[in-house]
Parts: C-alpha cells; structure tokens; sequence
C-alpha cells in the first residue's frame, strides 16, 4: 500500500506530461493566430473593410441642354420623394395619419401602397409620394421627431422646360431595362448596370456620351443587415477603396431657336404633323417639331402606367417624329424637281408651252390633272405656280425616270441627310434597276408620269425636302443638316464646335434652270393665282410649293372628290415645302400635316408662322423692307388683275393646288 | 489579533483569486467595447450584469476557500447525485415544454445545471479514483464504473440537446483518466478506436446534412453566407486585428454585428480583432499561468483526492479555454463553448468561482487544516 503523499508522486510524471499538452494547445492556438494575423493579416484586415463598406453611386450631373439663342431647353432640378422605411416605423397607425395629412392623401392610399411593397426587405425604403412640394418637404423635416420611419429622398430630376415643344428632338433619358442592357453594353462597348439612366430618344440619345458625364461613387459604412452607418473619410484606407467624385457631363448648345419652336408647336395647334425649318447656307438646323407630342420629363422617374397607356393608346402616335422619322409621298413639291430635271435635260425651256385640258391619256390610261377643265396653255412658271399635273407629265413622258431621279438624288432626295439624330429614314427616289432588283419587273412609262409628280414610289420625309429645297435657294448646295453647335465642358470651356458641312454642289448645265424653278415657287405664294397665295404671310416674301399626298389612291369616280369629305384616314396629308426671302434666301422649311387635304390652308401657315418669327428675329432690317416690297408686289398684280378683269377686281381664291 | 490576520493573510493562497480577476478584468472590458454599439438589441448594459455574477462567484469562491477538501470528499458522491438529478429535471422539463431546454429556472435565477454537472463529474472521478486502487495503472477493465459516472451525464446532455457540453465531459474524464496514470497500451488502442470508429461513422452513420457541417468546418468559404458564415467572420475580425488590433472599441466586426453572438461564443474573435497577435499572447499567458499553477498545486498536496480534485478542475477550464479559442480562430468545428471569464454568461461565472474556491482550499489545506 501506499501513503497519500506516495500517491501523488507516482502521479508526477503525467503532470508534466499535462503541463506540456497545456502547453502544446495554447502554442498551436498562438500558431493559429499567427498564421490569421500575420501571415492573413493584410488579406483579412482588407475583407473586414470590404465587409462594411458599401460603393454608392454618386449620379453624375447630366449636361444641359441650350437653344442658340442660349435659353435653356433641359435643365436638371432637384426633386424630392416622401419615403417610408418599414423598420423604423413605430405606432403606425398615428404615424401614417399625420403622413397622410400633410399630404393631404388618404390613409388607406398610404397603406394600399404599403401592402404593394410588403414583400421586400423591411429596411428598404418606400417611395409614398413622389414628386412633393416644398411646403410638405418643410412639414416633414420640421416634424421630424414625430414621424419616424418617414423621410426625404432628394433625387435629380431631368426637367424639359417647355415640356412638349420639341421633344422629339431633345428626346428623353430613362432607366436601362433588363432587356436593353446586354444590347447597349455590346453597342456602346460601356460598363452600363441596371437602373443607369441613358439617353433614349432624340439629342439625349444622340449626344448620350457627351452629355452623360462619369458616374463617381462614395463608401458608406452599413451594417451586417445592409444598413447604412454613416458616410467614411476613405482617405486612410487602402488602394482601390477611394471616393470618387462624379464628372458633370458636357452642355449642349443647339442649332435650334426655341422661339421658333414655340411659333411653330403653336401653328401645328390641333394638328397631327411636324415642321422643320433649316438655314440654307450652313444646314443648321433651326426648327423642327412634331406634333402629338409628348413631356419628356416623364420618363426620367420612370413612367405612370397612364401616363404610358395615353402615349401609347394615342391613334396619333405621339411618341413617331414626323420630320426624320417618317416618310410620305412629296406630292406636288416634287414637281420642282421635276421642273428641273426637265429644263436640264432639254426637253422644256422658259418658253415651252403645253396646253392643260385637264387629263392626260398614255395608252389607256387617263392622268387627270386636279383642275378638271384644265389649265389651258402653260408654262413652267405658270405649272408650279398653278401645279398643273399635264405639264409635268407630259415633259417627264419625253424623259426616263432615272433622269429625274438624278436630279432628285443629287437634290438631296432618296438618301438619309445624315442629320446627326437616331433613326433617320431613307425616303425612296425609284430607278428603273431599282425596281428590276425590288420587284423583279421592268419600268412601265406610266409609273414614270406618276413619280414626276411626287406619288407612286416617291417618298420623302420633311427634312429631305427641306434640304431640297434649300439647294434650289441657295444655287444647288446641299449641306448635311445638323443639330448641335457647340459642346461645352461644366467649366464652360468650348469642347467640340461643329462646323456647316458641304456635301455636295450641283451644278447646273443651264443658269436659267434655278431662275425660272424660283420664279414659278415665289409665284405660288405671291402671285394672286398661286396655289399659297391666301397663306403667304407679310414681310417673309416667301417661295414654296404646296403638296398633297395621297393616303389612298383615289378611283376614277372620286378624284375630284373634295377632301374633307372623305374620311379623317383617308383624308390627304398636306405638305408646303418653302424658302425664304425670295430675293435673298436664308432659310428653307418643309411642313406636314396628316390628313389635313391642302397644302395651302393646312401646312403653309405652319411654315408661314415659323418663317415670320425667323425673320423678324434673325432679318429684322429684311423684315421692314419685305413689307414694303409686298406692297409693291400687291400693286403691281392688282393693276395687272384691272387690265385683265376691269370689271372685278377681286382676287380668285385658289380651290386647292 | 492583528497579528493572527497578517498570519492568516500570509498564507491564504491569493494566486487563484489573483488570476481570475486579471482574467476577468481583460473580459469584462472586452465585453464592454463588444457590446457598447449594441444599444438596439440591448446588449450594451451586459458588462455591468456580468460585474455583478463576478464579485457573486468571488464571494462564493472565498466562501469555499474556507472549506476543508476533505468535506469535499465527503459529499463528491452527494453532489454528484445533486447536479445529475439537476440535469435530469431539466430534461424532464424541457419534455413537457418546447424543444430543446437547458435552463433551469428557480424564481429570478436561471441556471444551467450542465455547468454544474462538470464539477459534479470531477467530485465523483476524484472520490472514484481516491478509494479504488488509487495506485493502480489503469486498465480498460477499470475504466468500466468511471465510464458509467462520465456517461450517465454526458449522454442526458447530449440529449438535450447540448453536444459541446457533452463532449466536454468526455474531454474532462480523458484527461482526469490520463492523469490517473491510463496505461499507454490503452491510450493506444483508444485512439486507434477513436480514430476507426469515427470513419466508420463518417461513412455510415452521419446524415447529409452532418457531413455538409464537417465540410463547412473544412472550407468554410464553400457556404460563406450560410453556415460557413460565423467561421468566416470570425477569421476575419481575428486577422483583421493584426498584430497590434485596432484599438479598444474599435472593432467593426463586432459594432455593425458581422459577427454575431459577439458577448458570448465570440468574444475572443473580438479581443483578437481590437488587441493583435500581442494581445493574443498576453491573453494566453494569462490563462497558462493559472493552469499551470493548478498543475503545479496538484503535484504538490498532501492528499491524492486534492490532486485529483485539483487536475479535474484545471480540465474543466482548460478544455473550456482551449475548445473555444480553437474554433473561433477555425482549428475546429463551431459549437456553442464559452471561454471562462470573457464570455458572457452567469452559471459559467459561477462554476469558475466554485472551482478556483475549491483549488485555493486544496491550496490552503497545506498551510491550514492539517
């Protein structure tokens, strides 16, 4: 047996041993932290940083956007939302009443909005209104403390000023959609996320890069369940966690004179069409409206589902830009062309005399001219003023159609103008290879007397005509139209300015060709037997030709129907295409307006009134002395109206063109 | 009289005492700078809770220094029945209520008997192992009676679900069976045993959903927001500290609640986070000097039940400590194991108390009783 003090020594030896597994663990523990802390340390130190800091985007300012009498178009405007947090909502029921007094809304609406939203995390925040005043803003940050869970969101809303005037030109901006983002990453070759605002439409789409700016961003501490802390100085921490500020995108300053929108939104009132108004020595471009039109501003916070439900259940389409974005059949306008093409090719002079008796037969066809009992012998000057059909049916029946389409190609016709603007359309000038390719048939020559007077295949949209018709002004230069005349950096520092660009300049084998083509437009406004002559307007001594598209081709028995008879859809679109001053020309416009019958009392006061706030704005001095020369003008066809018809001296109003 | 104070004084052994309140002062201001940001879920007032279990485990500890052990061996079978009979009720009545119940609630106070049940375990070992051959070699024929006093217990926890505590126990006997002077040959074939057994039980006894645990504890990144994600954070606020930390109340982890349960399993990942490696090593030194000297105690008394006793105690809190570091730094799986004097929690507390009272009785008893 052994004593108790025995009995301990003999155990002596397993507590060393214990002391030394003690020993061992707390070395392997130590070893453990080491290998964490030293040898991970940088690593685990960068994750614990990674771990609470959260990137924020920091929206960078979007650049603005200029008329070129430097008024502002598009403006950035601080807006504020009213938004509920669920978390830190407490006694709902008193919270939610006062919410809903001071913005004067229903407490059931606030909880119907509420529920919508139940499903998502409760410490995301609710939007209950947007868009609220600065009297609910003061009311919500004074009674702060009472209305916990509620607070302001401020956000930078994209604000159009004169909302729907010309909005399809500026276009609108809106949230990338799942659908658009791998296309546009692809296109734009750009880093874009879901929920970045892009340019969508018109200029912002256009100038989308420019005007865009660098997004910056900023950390900010949140906890483990995704809450934001508090915003963090990152000057101390490592590489690659760094704030960045955002780069303001570039200003914009437009072609576009913003009174002349106004002038020519107000003349396309209760109208469906567009205008487009451009300078015929550079090209720039300095009207263009369409009208159903729509508020751009709406899209920059996202759509109200009736908002989106009235653009799109509109029968008028008023999201489709009538200028660049659709085409139509010219009509009469195109007879100019014709006209040209004819005294170019020899086949009509100054003196060529055709005699109208109101139809025109080519095998057994019967061309019927709009007058039914006929122009009797015309002229160039007196066909374009008058539009007489025959005369140019029967010049272009002695010409190929590829003759006139050369000259309606090099006039600018059948090709997009290259216009610095999204979706631009081609319009059409037929060639006989044209149609062999298209329809695998061959020209008939009757196709040949419809096109010379702009129906058929002819189709062109209003700037193509405008370009046109400006080269006929200015002696047969075709510029590329352009929207944008100079981009500034935020600083105001002149980045890019964009400069007239020549395309191309025809020249004519004949110098009286332009003249007398000139001579026949200014007397369609100014002569008293003129297809304009009651819409030519006072001091703009205006040149131009009126046009009516066929929507549908009319039977036999219904040509001498009269438009507004016939249904809304099946009504004519009315075109005036124009320039202005006659005798010193600066700038050219075409004009559409769907299904309004005559070009002469539907377009033309639209390019009338455009056309007014232009010279009385950029030609004032011109302006004055135009009013003295319309007297002159008025005197001198009254008294030659007395020679010919001493017993009535009253104007005839033209039926139509 | 004065005199017989100063006498006294001499030679009461402060050294348990001491290291407790070093540890304890280190915890408790660890607790406070985890839990200060915590005002929302209320945890920020915890430090001052656990001051008061401290200075109640103190005056239970003096309270007990003043026992003579041999009254310890007396009652080792009684209070092995009490704690066991403990753990028992709460069994029972974690049947009658809802799942899993580890509590005991007696008016205002609510313990967790499992806790006592260690120092139960240790009493009955060391009476066992006291009155039976004592300066036998240990054999597997011997460990038949010790292995029912160890089991009994150990698998009415496991049940109750508690496997850490369970496992615990069976750490607690191995080691107090070690020092009993097992015989190699034995240690051997138990390890060879263990080492089979487990296989086996990895291949054909776990279910899916225990072997993915195993898989997280291996790489822990394979299911880094789901059940890797406590062995994740807690890596991270460890590593992040570095070897200096970043500072007293700084730790993010802790503040903006990465790491969860933050005041209690977790607290070392926190300290690691706020002190650095030195930290670290000052921490543990802390605990090595009171292990040691338990080590030291139990080869230096007169009596083999007060070194027994003694080893028994040093075990409970060594594999405590040991346990709790290891999985917070990732050496093992994650279970719920608090490490003594930081971790937040009352019946700990009162255990450590318990037992740095009986050791500096067993200490005393050399100068005192004989």
């Amino acid at each position: 047996m052994f004593g108790e003090e025995e009995l301990v020594k003999i155990h002596k030896d397993r507590a060393a041993i214990l002391s030394y597994i003690i020993t061992a663990a707390f070395g392997l523990v130590l070893s453990r932290l080491w290998y964490l802390q030293v040898y991970k340390g940088e690593t685990l130190h960068n994750y614990s940083i990674q771990n609470r800091l959260r990137k924020e985007v920091v929206w960078a300012p979007r650049g603005l956007i200029n008329s070129r009498d430097d008024q502002l178009l598009v403006d950035n405007i601080p807006r504020f939302d009213a938004i509920l947090t669920p978390q830190f909502l407490i006694d709902n029921e008193e919270t939610l009443d006062k919410l809903a007094k001071i913005l004067s809304t229903d407490v059931t609406e606030i909880k119907k909005i509420l529920k919508k939203n139940s499903n998502q995390a409760r410490y995301r925040p609710i939007i209950v209104k947007k868009n609220i005043s600065f009297g609910e803003l003061a009311q919500i940050e004074s009674q702060n403390a009472d209305l916990p869970g509620i607070s302001v969101d401020t956000f930078i809303s994209r604000e159009y000023r004169d909302k729907e005037i010309g909005a399809h030109l500026l276009g609108y901006i809106s949230e990338i959609s799942q659908i658009q983002l791998p296309k546009l990453r692809e296109r734009d070759k750009m880093e874009y996320r879901l929920g970045d605002f892009i340019g969508q439409f018109g200029i912002e789409e256009q100038l989308d890069r420019y005007l865009r700016g660098e997004n910056g961003h900023e950390f900010v501490e949140v906890d483990a369940r995704g809450r934001r802390k508090r915003y963090i100085n990152t000057d101390n921490l490592f590489k690659g966690i760094e704030d960045e500020k955002p780069l303001s995108g570039m200003n914009v300053k437009l072609t576009i004179d913003r009174d002349m929108q106004v002038a020519a939104f107000n003349a396309l009132e209760g109208k469906v069409g567009g205008i487009i108004a451009i300078d015929i020595d550079s090209g720039e471009v300095l009207t263009m409206v369409s009208r159903p039109s729509f508020d751009p501003s709406q899209f920059s916070r996202g759509l109200t589902p009736e908002y989106w439900r009235s653009l799109v259940g509109n029968k008028e389409h008023p999201l489709r830009d009538r200028n660049i974005q659709e085409h139509f059949s010219p009509g009469s306008t195109f007879k100019a062309i014709t006209g040209i093409a004819a005294f170019e090719h020899g086949e009509i002079d100054e003196n060529t005399e055709v005699n109208c008796g109101g139809s025109f037969r080519l095998g057994r066809k019967v061309y019927h001219c709009w007058k039914k009992e006929g122009h009797g012998p015309t002229n160039l000057v007196k066909a374009i003023r008058e539009s007489c059909n025959v005369f140019f049916q029967k010049a272009a029946n002695r010409m190929d159609i590829d003759d006139i389409s050369k000259y309606a190609k090099a006039f600018g016709l059948g090709a997009r103008t290259g216009i610095s603007l999204p979706r631009e359309v081609n319009g059409l000038i037929p060639t006989k290879e044209w149609k062999r390719k298209r329809y695998g048939q061959e020209w008939q020559a009757g196709e040949t007397l419809s096109c010379a007077i702009g129906q058929s295949y002819v189709i062109a949209s209003t700037i193509q005509m405008a370009v046109s018709y400006a080269a006929i002004a200015n002696g047969g230069k075709i510029f590329r139209p352009f929207v944008v005349k100079d981009i500034y950096d935020s600083q105001g520092e002149l980045v890019k300015t964009f400069t007239p660009e020549l395309l191309s300049e025809i020249t004519m084998k004949n110098p009286k060709t332009l003249k007398f083509v000139r001579e026949g437009l200014f007397q369609v406004v100014n002569n008293p037997k003129g297809t304009a002559f009651a819409r030519r307007g006072q001091g703009i001594l205006m040149a131009g030709k009126t046009g009516t598209s066929q929507v549908k081709s009319a039977s036999a028995d219904k040509v001498y129907q009269k438009c507004e008879l016939m249904d809304y859809e099946s009504r004519h679109h009315a075109l005036f295409v124009g320039f202005a001053p006659y005798d010193n020309p600066k700038i050219a416009a075409a004009a559409i307006v769907e299904h309004g019958c005559h070009g002469s009392s539907a377009a033309t006061p639209v390019v009338e009134a455009v056309m007014t706030q232009y010279m009385k704005k950029y030609q004032p001095e011109m302006y004055l002395a135009n009013l003295e020369k319309d007297k002159t003008i008025k005197d001198s066809w009254i008294k030659s109206l007395r020679a010919a018809q001493p017993v009535k001296p009253k104007p005839a109003e033209p039926a139509a063109e | 009289m004065n005199q017989t104070i100063i006498q006294f004084l001499k030679r009461y052994d402060f050294s348990f005492l001491g290291s407790m309140a070093a540890i304890f002062l280190v915890g408790v201001l660890n607790l406070y700078s985890a839990t200060h940001a915590q005002s929302h879920e209320g945890l920020d007032l915890l430090w001052k809770s656990q001051i008061g279990w401290f200075l109640f485990a103190v005056t239970v500890a003096i309270a007990i220094s003043f026992i003579n052990p041999k009254t310890f061996e007396r009652f080792a079978y009684f209070g092995y029945i009490l704690t066991l009979f403990l753990v028992l009720l709460v069994l029972l009545m974690g049947k009658v209520g809802m799942g899993a119940q580890r509590w005991l609630i007696l008016g205002p106070i609510r313990m967790q008997p499992s806790e006592f049940m260690k120092l139960g375990l240790v009493l009955a070992l060391a009476r066992y192992f006291t009155k039976v051959y004592p300066e036998r070699q240990l054999g597997f024929k011997d460990l038949i009676v010790p292995g029912m006093i160890m089991g009994i217990p150990a698998i009415m926890v496991i049940v109750q679900p508690d496997l850490g505590t369970g496992m615990l126990l069976v750490f607690i006997f191995s080691m107090m069976i070690f020092y009993k002077r097992l015989k190699w040959r034995t240690i051997v074939t138990l390890g060879v045993i263990s080492i089979v057994s487990g296989v086996l039980m990895y291949n054909f006894g776990l279910r899916e959903y225990q072997k993915k645990r195993i898989h997280t504890f291996i790489d822990p990144y394979e299911d880094a927001k789901g059940s890797g994600y406590n062995a994740i954070q807690s890596e991270i606020a460890i590593g992040s500290g570095r070897l200096f930390g970043k500072g007293f109340k700084n730790s993010s982890q802790a503040s903006l609640n990465y790491l969860p349960e933050n005041h209690t399993d977790f607290v070392f990942a926190i300290f690691n986070e706020e002190h650095g490696f030195f930290g670290s090593v000052f921490l543990i030194i802390l605990y090595l000097v009171f292990f040691m000297r338990m080590v030291w105690l139990a080869t230096s008394v007169q009596r083999f039940f007060d070194s027994v006793l003694v080893v028994g105690i040093m075990s409970i809190f060594f594999w405590h400590a040991f346990i709790n570091m290891a999985m917070v730094s990732g050496l093992l799986p994650i279970v719920g194991i608090p490490l003594p004097l930081m971790s937040y929690g009352g019946s700990s507390m009162l255990t450590f108390g318990v037992g740095v009272g009986m050791a500096t009785s067993v200490s005393n008893s050399r100068n005192f009783f004989n």
